[in-house]
């Protein structure tokens, strides 16, 4: 087995394939830094001030006599006056740096937002206002640098904080760039049939044999995101390894940057391994590179094209693949909302990775290398 | 020349991916028009309570009020611009009451000038747009506003004076015409771009697998690329067969629309909107396409016989196609000249209808300089194909 692998990467190793892979992650490191570097860097401020804009916009929505005492004076215009003030507060703590204040004012801001979920005709003002998900998120990151006493970074150019927005990126792109990239692992073989009949170790060996060098590859390009990375620290310092970051996983939590990088890093790998071992089975089934990187796209979209297939079958791998999104909570935004957590995405891939296993051990023998 | 070109062609048709390719493509446009187009949710729709109810409070405050020294400065300002608006808003609803379409487009073209100069110079912190703008996170609603507001107000204009049919789905843009020109406006140029680039990829690589064959051919490395990048040209404008079903049942559901519709065109230089008709629209887009089409296909001719790698092919085309993300920063027209990018085109429609150079406060990004930028790039990419094809001891297999 051991010299299999070895020949295998002797092979591996030259293809074209492979170096134009490694020069396309090097690219998406550099050019993301240099988007993150043009983009303002007061991004935070900018944000509160469209923030106020939004809300100023739903105030119009109400009559001005609502306002008043002898009218019929909405709560939910209350809420949005006093919630307009603690975005301007937020966003003056942020010009004159006092971290503190933008805290205190931003737990204020989260709890009156959470209050006016329930208000009457909260849905005329909905899109203007953060949804509840992201609300929640806010509150336990505010509600933990409150207890922690950290204060807010505006940094996103060091080293930790760029890692951390690289792996949200990722989380969309990642299961397109491993499909784009083992989509015809297998088509070189249905070519050299002989050639491969010729070796001397079964089938279903030689493909395992074969998606380990390619997740070997997959390894690389993960230490070549850290190691393109590096540059950074030279340049802006490290940042903080421990600056937290809201996530949901069944409930809503806080968790560091690296914790957040560590989990990323776990899906990226199950995803890999996923996405490498159904490009075999496709490229067994459908003996064509293209019509296998369609079917993984198709199946890759699915969930957000029809929505409803999340909450009817919950345990479909898709749903984890988006793993950015999925640490946003998104799924809880969907007309039917459903709780994906993180560890039930890890055990459906998982189950999903064995069950393909088991089909390349019991199904693949040479019988299938027909020269197409 | 014209039997090999047949022989590709058949080779074109009948390959699996590229049928995959149309079959998707007729899946989306199905997709589109069936379930996404009827939700279309227009910000600026023809709402007749929404503009009653503005009517109505502000005729209230109007005549209930009592201006003296001591008025508020800001309900002085309000007395003095909601007369006029009233009197639009008034036009408007009168003219739906009597189903006069001419005139509420008249009425509103007035509605949405005056309102945009209301809004934009002398209501700034005062006076909002429509609140769809300010969704959480837009930073740049204001903007996001002044152009819709212009365009609406251009578009009003052009309805008014133009002689073709008008009805409420030309007014909230709903007809199959009018939706080819909001997913031209859209993604759909990325997606034929796409399309243009996986029906290249392979078309010289394929050869591989039957070298012997090819060798047989009596014809020159340069003009079968020639043939191939003429192949892959007519098959990315065969896309439009699977599209057009989708826009068929559009056309169905709610009218076809007119060639002669306005579409409105904006202009950095002159910070204002000038019209051209539908027809016009989409001729400088196919033109702008059919550019982007050529450049992808002479650089992927040309990755194919340097490269020689598929996969090489797929990642450097996409990444032409989308480098605009990259270094895209609302306004950054203005300080770096991004218009000798090629990929700053991308977004074909908006080139056209100038809402790239609203964006990037440039009056760079014109479909002119696309063009030129287009033809340039193109002509580099074949002319080194030309060369590396007729050096002496190239192999076109290899």
């Amino acid at each position: 087995m051991w010299k299999l692998f070895k020949n295998d990467f002797l092979i591996e190793r030259t293809n074209k394939k492979n170096i134009i892979a490694c020069i396309a992650v090097a690219l998406f490191v550099f050019g993301l830094f240099f988007y993150v570097k043009v983009e303002n860097s007061q991004k935070l401020i900018d944000e509160k001030a469209s923030e106020y804009q939004s809300v100023a916009s739903a105030l119009t929505k109400f009559q001005t006599a609502d306002a008043m005492d002898n009218g019929n004076g909405s709560d939910l215009y209350y809420n949005l006056l006093k919630q307009q003030r603690y975005v301007v507060n937020q966003s003056m703590s942020l010009k004159i740096g006092r971290p503190e204040l933008y805290l205190e004012s931003g737990i204020k801001l989260a709890e009156l937002r959470a209050s006016a979920f329930d208000l009457e005709g909260y849905e005329k003002v909905a899109a203007n206002l953060p949804t509840q998900t992201e609300n929640r998120l806010d509150t336990v990151l505010y509600q933990f640098m409150d207890k922690t006493s950290l204060t807010v970074s505006l940094d996103t150019l060091s080293f930790f904080p760029f890692l951390l927005n690289l792996f949200m990126m990722l989380g969309s792109f990642w299961f397109i760039f491993i499909s784009i990239f083992s989509c015809g692992i297998l088509i070189g073989e249905f070519r050299h049939t002989s050639l491969i009949k010729g070796y001397p170790v079964s089938f279903d060996k030689y493909v395992l044999a074969k998606s380990t060098s390619a997740m070997f590859f997959v390894f690389i390009f993960i230490v070549e995101i850290f190691i393109c990375s590096l540059p950074i620290i030279y340049f802006y310092g490290i940042g903080n390894p421990s600056y937290p970051t809201a996530i949901f996983d069944g409930s809503f939590k806080v968790i560091t940057t690296l914790q957040y990088i560590g989990i990323t890093l776990v899906y990226m790998i199950f995803a890999a391994i996923f996405a490498i071992l159904l490009s075999l089975i496709l490229n067994v089934l459908l003996k064509n590179m293209y019509l296998t990187l369609f079917v993984q796209l198709l199946l890759f979209i699915a969930p957000s094209l029809f929505p409803a297939l999340v909450s009817l079958v919950p345990f479909n791998p898709f749903n984890y693949m988006n793993f950015t999104s999925l640490l946003n909570g998104q799924s809880l935004e969907l007309a039917k909302p459903i709780g994906l957590e993180l560890i039930h995405g890890l055990i459906c891939i998982g189950i999903s990775i064995v069950l393909m296993l088991i089909a390349v051990k019991l199904f693949f023998t040479t019988g299938k290398l027909k020269k197409v | 020349m014209r039997a090999y070109f047949k022989f590709e062609f058949i080779q074109f048709m009948f390959n699996k991916k590229n049928i995959a390719i149309y079959v998707i493509l007729l899946f989306f446009a199905c997709f589109y028009a069936l379930k996404m187009a009827p939700s279309y949710d227009p910000i600026e729709q023809v709402d007749r309570e929404e503009i009653e109810a503005r009517f109505l409070t502000r005729e209230d405050f109007l005549t209930n009020l009592v201006i003296d020294e001591n008025t508020y400065p800001l309900t002085r300002f309000a007395a003095a611009i909601y007369p006029e608006w009233n009197e639009y808003d008034k036009q408007r609803l009168d003219a739906i009451d009597n189903n006069d379409l001419k005139k509420y487009a008249e009425s509103t073209y007035k509605w949405y000038e005056y309102s945009d100069f209301m809004i934009f110079r002398n209501g700034r912190d005062l006076l909002y747009y429509n609140p769809r703008y300010y969704t959480a996170g837009n930073l740049y609603a204001t903007e996001d506003g002044h152009y819709a507001y212009m365009y609406s107000a251009s578009r009003f204009k052009g309805y008014a004076e133009g002689n073709s049919d008008l009805s409420m789905d030309v007014f909230e843009e709903r007809t199959a015409l009018q939706t080819l020109q909001r997913l031209l406006h859209g993604y759909l140029p990325l997606i034929l771009l796409v399309s243009c680039i996986l029906f290249t990829a392979d078309i010289v690589l394929k050869d591989k697998r039957n070298p012997t064959l090819i060798k047989g051919f009596p014809i020159s490395i340069w003009k079968r690329l020639l043939v191939k990048g003429g192949i892959a040209l007519i098959g990315s404008f065969l896309t439009v067969v699977p599209l057009s079903v989708g826009f068929f049942i559009i056309a169905i559901q709610n009218g076809f629309g007119d060639l002669k519709l306005p579409v409105p065109i904006f202009s950095y230089e002159a910070r204002a909107f000038t019209m051209i008709s539908m027809g016009e629209y989409l001729f400088q887009n196919t033109l702008l396409i059919l550019f982007w089409f050529m450049l992808l296909i002479s650089l992927l001719l040309l990755i194919s016989i340097t490269i020689r790698n598929e996969f090489a092919n797929l990642a450097l085309g996409l990444v032409v196609v989308f480098a605009e993300f990259y270094y895209y920063v609302r306004g950054l027209g203005f300080v770096k000249d991004i218009q000798w990018y090629p990929s700053s085109y991308v977004q074909v429609g908006q080139i056209i209808a100038g809402y790239r150079e609203y964006l990037n406060n440039s009056i760079e990004l014109n479909l002119t300089n696309g063009l030129l930028v287009m033809s340039a790039c193109t002509a580099v990419c074949l002319l080194i194909t030309f060369l590396i094809s007729n050096r002496r001891g190239f192999k076109y297999l290899r």
